[in-house]
This record gives C-alpha cells, structure tokens and sequence, in this order.
C-alpha cells in the first residue's frame, strides 16, 4: 500500500529533522507545508503559498517519516504547481537553464569568470535575485567533455555521469575519477550528457527537467545495451538518476536507474565480487566527511567508508546530521541567502569539532559552501582514496 | 550484505541490542522504516507506574507481562546496562530502579519515570519549594500559565529575544553568542526562587554545560520541563543513541520499509527493500524483530483482524467480548495485549522461523499504556532477546 498524505499523523518526526525549519520563522515546516497543507490543494483550491520555495528539498523528512508519507515530494510537487501559476522569476528560468549557461560560461570560461567578479555584472546578478556576497563558481574551458581520456579495455565496460558541477566546474576532479577507475581495470567512457534535470525541478520547471532526463537516458540506455554500467559520483545527480528519471523517461529511465552505481558502491561489488583488489595504504590523516542530503537519503551505509574500514591510521568522521544549507541554485539567491548562511555555520561548525586536517563530500555545491566558512581544505572523497592508493 | 544479526525497528528495543550485540564483536546491521516514537518522547525511562518500588512491584504484574519472564534481576541489570550505555555516550542518566522519581508534564502535572536525563535530576522537587519559570515570547508548545496557576509561590520571566519554537530555541542555544545573551540576562533577573524551570530548549546536544553556565550566575538549580512534540529531550536521547550504534560499528538502513523476505529450511535468509533503482538485500543469520506496536507500525489493525507487517506472524488479540466490553477511553484498554506470542528464549510461538527473536512492545501482553513502561521493556526486552540471539549464534 502507497502512503498519502492521509497517512500523517502529525507526529512531527519531519519538523524535528528540517534543517530550514531550524532557522527560519517563515517556513512552517514539512508537516504544514506537506501533508497538513495538501488538503487545501485538493478540489483545486487556490492555496499554494509563497513559502513553499523554501524547502530546499534535501529530502530528510522523507528519510525519518516513520509512516512512509514523502512530505518534500508534495512540496515539490506544489513549488512546481506554484510557478506553473504564477510563473518563472527570473533566477527560476536561470537555474532552470544552468546547463546551457555553464555550456556557455565554460567555452567563455576566462571572459565569464572575469565577468562575474566585476562589480556591475553583480549589481546585474543582484537585481536579478541572486546574491553577490559570495563567490560565483568558476568555470573551466577545458570540460570533461572537451577534453576527454582515452578509454582503456578493462575487466569491466562503465560509463560515467558527471553532471553540470565536474564537467564544467571541476573537471579535474573528475578526470581523476575516470583515471582512478581506468587504473583499477575499468573500461570508463564519458558520453555526451546533458544536466541531470534537478535543478530545473528544483526551479519549478518540470517539463524541462523531463526533456533532459529522456535525452539522457536514451544515451545511457543504450550503454546499458550495450554492456556498460553507469557510475556517478555527484549525489544529487544520482538521486536524479534514480528516482526521477524512471518516471520522467519510461523504460529507459528505469534501464538508467536500475544499472546506476555510486563509484564507491561500484568498487565495493567488484572487489566482493574479487575482480578488483585496491592495494591502500594508510593515509594518517583525520578526516571530516560531509555527508551530502541525497547521500544520507539513499539510506545505506555509506560506501566510501566501507572502503576504508580496515585501514586503522585513518580518522574519518562522518558527519550526516546537517545540510550544508546551499541545495544548489537555492544557495545562490538572495532571498535564501540568511537560511543558507545559518545552516553553513552550524554545519561547518561540527565538521571542524574533530579538528580536521581535510574535510570531504561528494557533492560539489556541499564544498563550495563548506569552502565559504573555512580556510581547511575542502576536496572530494576521490582525492582521499586516490592519495591511499598512491 | 552479510551480517550475523539483522535488527528491525529502531527504537529503543532495536537500538540497544544492537548497541549490545555490535560491541560483543557480531556484525550487526539495523533496519529501521523512519525515526522512532522515541524522539517525540520526554526522553525519560519509565519503568513501572507505581507510587511505590517500581523494581519489587514487577511481582504484581500479571504473569504473563514480559517483564515476569525477564524476572526482577534482568530488569535492574538491563537498567545498570543503560545507564552505563549512556554515560559512555555521552548523555548521562539518573535514578534508581526501586523508586520512581517525579517530573512534570508540559501542563504542569507531575508524574513518575525511573531514569531521567540529567537536565530533569531537579525537577523531583519538594513540597513548599518556589519556582522561577523562564518562557520565551511567543513560543508555541509550552504554556507558563499551567505552572504559575498552580504554584502560587512561582514566578515567570519572559526572553524576548528567540525563535518561537522548541526546535529554533534549541538550536539557538547551540550558539555562542546567543548563549551569552541569555546568559547576561538571566543574570540579571536576581532569581530568589527555589529553583529555575526552563521548557527543554537548552541546545540539542547534552545540555549539561549550559545548565551549569545559568546555575553559576544565578546561584540557583536548573531543570527542564519536556514539552509537547517536537521534543528535545527525546531527540538527544535517539540521536545520541544512534550515533552510539554507528560508532560500535552497526550499519544502518533507514528510510525505507521491507518489502519482502526470503526464507530457507525454516530460516530467514534475506531481508529485501524495494525502491526505485536496484533494490536493497540485506543477509543475515539471525534476525530481531523490535517494531513495536500500533502507533510504530509494527502491528496493523484491519477490520476484523490484527497483522504483523513485516513476517506476517500470526497475532494474539484478547477475545472480542474482553475488547469490546471495555471502556474505550480508560488509560490500558485491552487491545494493548495484543502481540507475537514467544518462547521462554523470545522466538515466536506460532511460526515456524527458527532464526527470529522478538523485543519491544509488540511482545503479547506488554501492555505498555496500562502500565506505563515503555523505554524500559524495550530497554529489558532488547537486551534479553539479544542475549537469547548471541546464544543462538553460538
């Protein structure tokens, strides 16, 4: 049996887990703006509310919610009926297009890095809605997708999603990915992609987010056919690929969610499987794992720490009780910019109790919060696993 | 995944045989659908409801109440066990097994539990002592008036400058800044009262050091008063708890409900969740069910019948003219009884599963309500049921 929102009972177990709930008076939480409120929606009555887009969506209400009700998934579902209403201000159709924008921003990348650090393209940014107090995210010219390695024949065929972040944020980072898993015997290929779609959901555009989960997926489906798993590395992507893709792209999307893997998860099975064994050695290090909201909701172990169960030098302490505050293109806008801000301090502020040396997470906007709060490295788990297989 | 104990539900019966299972050196995971009742609870342990020696009045129980079978020695060492457990977690407890001690509902009636946070320790206040309540402007789940209507010697004292709910104040006295604030001003009231009551707002984590912050400047003791849900009080005892577990090095599984199982020569093999994506299997030796009982949904009533939702276990319900005949209302109505029926070693009477133990409030007959002793038969329970599946493994 599906749950409803009729199965609330109005136990509160949401509101005690709402990182935006926590500090910010406006939001009434995940029970009122979910359940409580979706009884006013019904029989198309006009009661979505301005405050329903500030849910981040990072989900944890759906994680504790011990009667299987999906409160962020009828927020969601109200954002998007909010902006079909009332349309698309303007950092909604930005966001909702970041793909083309980082496209664009990445074959500019040394003009619209310079751009975006000049003062009258963030008193634009700023009318706009967005925030200037922090800095834009860099883009990069040479792309994953630009500049790809050579795939290798190996014991086992993977493709990889990158997604907006890697590719055109952080490509090297994801290049290490590749190489990493290329040095481990796998045949990585890195196909043409688009954005995984969550950030247009996210804005409220739903249809966008469709169009490219089913361009995506028509592309992976056919890896899939043709003997490739799919890896990804970013979180959010992988929720994308999991969770929305089978209903915003048929069967295919459901071939894609189905064969998706977490490049750790991924490593786990080869090894139990023993194609794979990883020859680490101790990094003496003590670590702080952010552990992203879309990680933590996939409710599992989390499996870059099983990799380095047994090795006794290393220190990670994996911190899962805060969102880092950012949840993408929520971040970037002024109107969240106090939510955002509070949940970054409190956030960093437990990742830096055990005195780290680096702190860790998956997810790249995670880190470029992180980053805006502390001088202590901040880097991707690969980095980490990279350095013990050195 | 492969594991030698598999624990489903985590409340307080899965999460302290698992704590307890993990440490003796099995492999442990714990499977849990959501947070449990425990996080909206005031985070105090009862025992047994009883003006007297809770520990001695177990004898009266009827015979076939769990804790009976426990017997009066397994129930302080389960009690010892937790408070041991605690302390070393980070979130000291207090109270003995063989009397109650008091502590007051958020509208102001007092009523008994056995163990209580150290934040509660002052709240067994003495006949003639005066109080000084401190509210916050605003706030929505605690009403000062309930207290000083029925303390006349008490007084109140407003802040005016926090958020208006349990969840935002606590999380505000986690701050700093903010706490110096508070602390500056609660400075300044010259408190003459007794002692000071404050709703439990003081910080998520153990609010030990705050309390001795305000009990320093103003010379006068400190207790917090548990409040309507959301509730501090038991969010740090399930949070602290949980993060006791994964430390001990038990995997968890949360979020999501089993959907099915498999089965092999009478024993269950593997624990299946299906979700979108691939779905999640979960092997194991032996299992606990510790899912609790209606409200946990562990037990579901249908019309006519009563089910168990994970195995499918069959369910003992008192006869319907006994059900029927009673006075719905009345604090443990029959239904209560309902629950797995268990051999002396907590496997299932009327299954054929030899791999299962059961803890908690779906054990028959717990009857938690009527007796008000939930936190502790799941505290005895699960660490019996653990001890009987450490035996098994044997």
């Amino acid at each position: 049996m599906k749950a409803t929102y009729e199965h609330c009972i109005r136990c509160t177990i949401c509101v005690e887990n709402c990182p935006v709930f926590k500090v910010n008076p406006d939001y009434p939480g995940p029970k009122q703006a979910g359940p409580d409120a979706m009884r006013f929606r019904i029989h198309s009555e006009d009661k979505v509310d301005k405050w329903i887009s500030l849910c981040t969506q990072c989900r944890r209400c759906e994680q504790v919610c011990p009667y299987d009700v999906k409160p962020a998934s009828l927020i969601l579902e109200s954002q998007i009926a909010y902006v079909k209403k009332n349309g698309a201000v303007p950092t909604q159709v930005m966001f909702s297009n970041f793909h083309f924008i980082s496209h664009l921003a990445s074959f500019f990348a040394p003009v619209a890095n310079f751009a975006t650090s000049l003062g009258i393209v963030k008193k634009m940014m700023k009318l706009i809605g967005l925030r200037d107090d922090i800095p834009f995210p860099k883009f990069s010219f040479n792309t994953m997708q630009r500049k790809k390695i050579k795939p290798v024949k190996g014991i086992r065929k993977a493709a990889f999603f990158h997604g907006c972040y890697l590719n055109a944020n952080a490509p090297d980072t994801g290049r290490n990915i590749v190489k990493l898993m290329q040095d481990l015997g796998v045949e990585i290929i890195v196909p043409e992609q688009v954005c995984c779609g969550l950030p247009a959901l996210g804005n409220g555009n739903e249809k966008k987010a469709s169009s490219f989960a089913r361009k995506n997926a028509a592309v992976f489906a056919e890896k899939v056919a043709e003997g490739y798993d799919i890896l990804y590395s970013c979180t959010s992507c992988g929720h994308s690929l999991i969770h929305s893709f089978p209903e915003q792209a048929g069967t295919q999307g459901k071939i894609v969610a189905d064969n998706s893997w977490n490049i750790y998860e991924y490593l786990e099975k080869l090894i139990e499987e023993e194609q794979i064994t990883l020859r680490q050695q101790d990094v003496k290090k003590t670590i702080s794992y952010h552990v992203p909201c879309h990680l933590k909701g996939t409710g599992k172990p989390y499996p870059f720490l099983n990799l380095f169960k047994t090795l006794p030098g290393i220190e990670i302490h994996a911190i899962d009780d805060n969102c880092c505050g950012f949840s993408g293109s929520y971040g970037f806008k002024k109107k969240n910019r106090d939510t955002t801000d509070k949940l970054g301090r409190i956030a960093v502020n437990a990742l830096l109790e055990p005195q780290p040396e680096v702190i860790i997470s998956d997810c790249g906007a995670c880190r470029m919060q992180i980053e805006n709060f502390t001088d202590v490295q901040v880097c991707d788990p690969v980095e980490i696993l990279r350095e013990s297989l050195k | 995944m492969k594991y030698d104990i598999v624990i489903i539900g985590g409340g307080m019966a899965g999460l302290v045989s698992s704590i307890y299972l993990s440490k003796k050196g099995y492999k442990t995971a714990l499977v849990s659908k959501g947070d449990p009742i425990c996080c909206i609870s005031s985070g105090c342990i009862d025992l047994l409801k009883t003006d007297d020696n809770p520990l001695e009045n177990i004898g009266n129980l009827p015979e076939v109440h769990p804790y009976r079978r426990a017997g009066k020695e397994n129930v302080k060492k389960s009690f010892v066990y937790f408070k041991e457990m605690m302390e070393e977690a980070g979130l000291p407890y207090y109270g003995e097994e063989e009397t109650n001690r008091t502590i007051f509902s958020p509208i102001a009636k007092k009523r008994e539990t056995a163990l209580v946070p150290m934040s509660m320790k002052e709240a067994d206040i003495r006949n003639g002592e005066s109080l000084h309540i401190i509210s916050f402007k605003g706030i929505k789940d605690f009403f000062p008036g309930y207290f000083t209507d029925k303390f006349s010697n008490s007084k109140c004292s407003v802040y005016n400058d926090a958020g208006k709910t349990t969840i935002s104040i606590a999380t505000q006295f986690d701050n700093s800044d903010f706490r110096e604030r508070f602390f500056n001003w609660i400075g300044d009231l010259n408190i003459s009262e007794d002692k000071i009551a404050v709703p439990a707002i003081l910080g998520t984590k153990n609010p030990e050091y705050i309390m001795a912050e305000i009990e320093s400047r103003t010379g006068k003791k400190i207790f917090e008063i548990p409040t309507l849900p959301p509730s501090i009080p038991g969010l740090r005892l399930f949070r602290t708890m949980k993060a006791h577990a994964v430390k001990h090095g038990v995997d968890l599984f949360w979020g999501d409900a089993i959907s099915e199982y498999k089965e092999d020569k009478n024993r269950i093999s593997s624990l299946i969740i299906n979700k979108p994506g691939r779905p999640t299997i979960i092997e194991g030796k032996s299992f606990i069910l510790a899912t609790g009982s209606f409200v946990s949904g562990g037990l579901f009533a249908e019309k006519t019948d009563v089910r168990e939702t994970v195995f499918n276990l069959p369910v003992s319900i008192p006869e319907e003219e006994e059900r029927l005949n009673s006075n719905f209302f009345n604090p443990g109505h029959p239904i209560g009884k309902a629950g797995i029926r268990t051999f002396e070693n907590y496997k299932p009477k009327d299954s054929k599963l030899e791999n299962l133990f059961i803890a908690g409030s779906i054990l028959e007959n717990s009857q938690i309500m009527k007796y008000q002793c939930g936190h502790g038969l799941a505290l005895v329970t699960g660490l019996e049921a653990a001890v009987n599946c450490e035996e098994y493994l044997k």
